[in-house]
């Protein structure tokens, strides 16, 4: 694979993240795993994206 | 302890070790739960497990690590929001969810060029909120993040819509991601 195209699989998995831990249907009152270590690669990720450009269609495909 | 991943419709038995809870027009897909590694390749897996699922089916994905005790438990979810989740899935069915972050190439900007540029990103969420079902502006640090519920058919044409206004705006940088699970319209609004 390509730098551009880890980078830019890296650069959907924000999106990705974005989806799974801040989206979807909530079941109330019931039990969530644990995300922390998810967020920590969140906060990795999100300091990433400030130096990337444009990007379409950025899947990892 | 069950994992709860996915409501679809009436369709197709999953594959094992997936299971369709429920009967009628809301099915609870689900799986038994696992000690997770929230690797980056687990959560792609994640994500391709349910878009496999939506090529036959309508899906609303479930929040990311949803585990409930039993089986009841599910059974109880589908029962309480049975009308709502059906609801939900006529609104997603047949449609992806496409991503747009839009952010500044110069970070060093001033406020004058940062808030014409803000200017300009709300204007490219109003040039492509018309070519999606559905269309959401989401809480960020970036100029736009925006989420579209955009009709399979229809996915070529917004891509090229981002493509010519990427084109005609160099002093920002957009990235479009997707096509994803309908996770930003999973909730009814």
């Amino acid at each position: 694979m390509s730098d551009t195209a880890l980078a830019q699989r890296d650069i959907a998995l924000v999106d990705l993240v974005d989806r799974l831990i801040g989206g979807g249907v909530v079941i109330a009152g019931d039990i969530t795993l644990s995300v922390a270590d998810i967020d920590l690669v969140y906060v990795n990720l999100r300091a990433l994206i400030t130096s990337v450009g444009t990007l379409e269609e950025s899947r990892r495909r | 302890m069950i994992e709860l991943l996915a409501f679809t419709d009436d369709a197709p038995a999953p594959e094992p070790p997936l299971r369709a809870l429920g009967d009628g027009r809301v099915r609870a897909v689900c799986r038994p739960a696992a000690d997770a590694q929230h690797t980056p390749d687990a959560l792609w897996r994640h994500e391709e497990l349910l878009e496999r699922l939506m090529e036959d089916r309508g899906l609303l994905p479930v929040r990311y690590g949803t585990v409930v005790p039993d089986e009841e438990a599910v059974l109880r979810a589908l029962d309480e929001r049975r009308d709502e989740l059906a609801a939900g899935l006529e609104r997603v069915r047949g449609a992806v969810e496409l991503a747009l972050r839009v952010q500044e190439h110069d970070a060093g900007a001033g406020f004058t060029e940062r808030a014409a540029s803000a200017g300009a990103a709300r204007r490219l969420h109003e040039a492509l909120a018309p070519l999606a079902r559905e269309a959401v502006v989401q809480p960020s640090r970036e100029l736009l993040r925006a989420a579209y519920l955009v009709d399979r058919d229809a996915v070529g044409a917004f891509a090229a819509r981002v493509r010519e206004l990427d084109a005609a705006h160099p002093e920002l940088a957009l990235v479009c991601t997707g096509p994803w699970a309908p996770f930003s319209f999973a909730e009814a609004r």
